[in-house]
């Protein structure tokens, strides 16, 4: 019989993993919501923080966590450009699947100057900290996963607080709720959809830091990481921050405590046939409202 | 009288434009001495017959797929161990394959036909990436990721022969694609798909059964890639689950359809002998460095922003300004671009409008 010492260890490890899930699908939720846009490429922007993070390592020899001051920034400016640039120029009614089809490009070109910037070889950053580990809950847990999901869970916060406490997060949310109502009480409404977008962005820095201080990464490693966020987002209803949230945390779970029967290849079957028996189920997502009905 | 007969001129035009094209790919064997150029045109048959199956739901339902991939790779993957496993004959593998593909597509369109818009684009990259899953670990099934090696059906053939019923095969298999789609498009069958892609509530609440067209239709184009794929695995002889199952293959189909218009019966054809040269050409310049994603994901990047309904349309539009009469009868417009013309009003004349 599995040990409980075991599943302890796996559900810590799946909190911690569903941690990191919730912050880069909060990224993926924002976009939706203030575009109605599907970013394939946040995934692809995640592993470029990744490779940021492990080349100022390599290149200063600081903490990886210091480069967030200058991805964050740089990450924001990028998405604001990406709206800009190429998003907000695709014929609206049309922009939803097309957005799909654009963002999956992004993800090629970037998949492809990755493999040329710094080769298809692994990487992997090596701290002082990389093998400690602390006692939790009866748990062995990697200090590294926890700074990850510490990460994740201040940005997921400050998220919020952006989002319900500052007068842009307000223009941002009326942006969302009616983009037309917000225009006419006078929120300049182009601007706030990028600044939206840039700041969906800047999670995927923040996700790419904390990924890179625990995994191995290479430039194709993006799409073990968009299939389980797509997966997500629509279990837990497109356009609901709190649904996507609760959908990482449970299948993050669910795939950590899967891995002890099935193994690491098969547990992650978990998210595909979530995504599936949620559709056969409710098509909306579990959290999702009328939005998520109509696209 | 006069429209008449200039419908009758323009029908014989296409006929005859069409049996050139057809004598030209039927030729092209014969043309080419070079057995490289010969795999080059059949990997662009490939392509075509890959493409105008995804046009079936691409274009009549207007659902971007990019998981199409997934269903050729099944196929080929089916066929080969049909014809590994089972011991079957080669072509009889291909057909059982199909049957059993179309089966699987059932299932699979029933979920993912449920949603709309971006769900659906999310489910389908979401099948290939289980398919891929499935594929690399069920080693002792499939081979994972050393591969499956089909035997080729025809050993007593040499590999330029064996290249050149493959090329008949393929442009066979084009032909009928083309022919079911031609049908289709102007039968009520098609002209319900066409309203779904349309207005999906309205065609809907005009008693149309959405679902099920939807789903007839997605069998179809799931047959149609199943035997490109199986096709491919005869030919090939050698499948390895992250060529047969990627997101970067299916999306290439939606370029090619893309590009060329997927409104058009030649659409897919066009848009995959322009992209099928064009990734060859980046094989050859780029090799196996990375630099071919960047290529293909900037033409893909590209085709979007301009092209987003294709070259076709395009040329055909401004054919007709020149040398067409003025039109005035009913033609097709999405419904996107007629809302788009209303809301820039009238002071924009518009194309002959």
């Amino acid at each position: 019989m599995v040990s409980a010492a075991l599943v302890v260890q796996s559900l810590v490890l799946g909190v911690l993993l569903g941690g990191l899930y919730a912050l880069l699908a909060a990224g993926l939720t924002l976009y939706f919501g203030v575009m109605r846009v599907v970013m394939v490429a946040h995934s692809a922007f995640l592993i470029v923080a990744a490779y940021l993070a492990w080349y100022f390592h390599l290149r200063t020899g600081l903490d990886p966590l210091l480069s967030l001051p200058i991805t964050v920034p740089l990450f924001f400016a990028a998405g604001v450009a990406m709206q800009r640039l190429l998003l907000a120029r695709l014929h609206p009614a049309t922009r939803t699947m097309m957005s799909v089809l654009l963002t999956f490009s992004v993800a090629v070109v970037i998949e492809g100057a990755l493999g040329t910037l710094f080769t298809g070889s692994q990487r992997r950053i090596q701290l002082a900290y990389s093998g400690a580990s602390l006692e939790l809950l009866g748990a062995r847990v990697a200090v590294v996963k926890l700074i990850a999901f510490a990460l994740a869970a201040a940005a997921m916060l400050a998220l919020y607080l952006v989002m319900t406490r500052s007068r842009f997060g307000q223009a941002l949310r009326a942006t969302i709720q009616h983009p037309e109502a917000a225009r006419l009480v006078g929120i300049p409404t182009d601007r706030v959809v990028g600044y939206g977008f840039g700041l969906g962005l800047a999670t995927a820095a923040i996700g790419g830091t904390a990924l890179a201080l625990d995994s191995t990464i290479y430039p194709s490693l993006h799409w073990r990481w968009i299939g389980p966020l797509m997966a997500i987002i629509v279990v837990g209803g497109l356009g609901s921050v709190l649904g996507t949230a609760i959908a990482a945390m449970v299948l993050g779970m669910a795939m950590s405590l899967l891995q002890i029967p099935l193994g690491t290849t098969w547990a992650q079957t978990v998210f595909y046939l979530a995504l599936f028996a949620t559709l056969a189920v409710r098509p909306q997502g579990f959290f999702g409202g009328r939005l998520a009905k109509r696209f | 009288m006069q429209s008449g007969s200039e419908s009758r001129r323009g029908r014989r035009l296409r006929l005859a434009a069409i049996a050139a094209g057809a004598g030209l790919v039927l030729a092209f064997p014969a043309g080419m001495a070079d057995p490289y150029m010969l795999t080059v045109g059949i990997g662009i048959l490939n392509y075509a017959v890959l493409a105008t199956a995804w046009n079936f739901v691409g274009g009549f339902i207007g659902y971007i797929s990019l998981g199409h991939g997934a269903l050729a790779g099944l196929g080929a993957y089916a066929t080969g161990l049909l014809v590994t496993a089972a011991g079957l004959p080669s072509f009889v593998a291909l057909f059982v394959a199909t049957a059993i593909v179309a089966a699987i597509a059932v299932p699979i369109g029933a979920a993912a036909l449920r949603v709309r818009g971006a769900s659906f684009v999310i489910v389908s990259i979401a099948l290939v990436l289980i398919l891929l899953l499935v594929f690399q670990s069920w080693a002792s099934l499939t081979g994972g990721s050393v591969g499956l090696v089909v035997p080729r059906p025809f050993p007593a053939l040499h590999r330029p022969e064996h290249h050149r019923v493959f090329f008949y095969l393929f442009a066979g298999l084009l032909a009928v694609a083309l022919l079911v789609w031609w049908i289709i498009d102007r039968s009520r069958f098609g002209l319900g798909l066409k309203a779904i892609r349309e207005d999906e509530d309205k065609s809907e609440a005009l008693g149309i059964p959405t679902f099920k067209f939807k789903l007839a239709v997605f069998v179809v184009s799931a047959v149609f890639s199943a035997l490109g794929g199986g096709l491919y695995a005869l030919w090939f002889g050698d499948l390895d689950p992250v060529f047969q199952f990627s997101v970067l293959g299916g999306s290439t189909m939606v370029l090619m359809a893309l590009l060329g218009g997927v409104r058009h019966l030649f659409g897919p054809l066009l848009g995959a002998l322009v992209v099928g040269s064009a990734l060859e050409y980046f094989k050859l310049e780029y090799g196996d460095t990375p630099l071919h994603l960047v290529a293909t994901g900037l033409l893909l990047g590209v085709v979007v922003m301009v092209t987003p309904d294709g070259v076709l349309p395009a040329l055909s539009s401004l054919s007709r300004r020149w040398f067409g009469p003025r039109q005035a009868s009913i033609r097709e417009v999405t419904a996107a671009a007629l809302l788009d013309s209303r809301r820039r009003g009238a002071d924009d004349p518009g194309d002959g409008r």
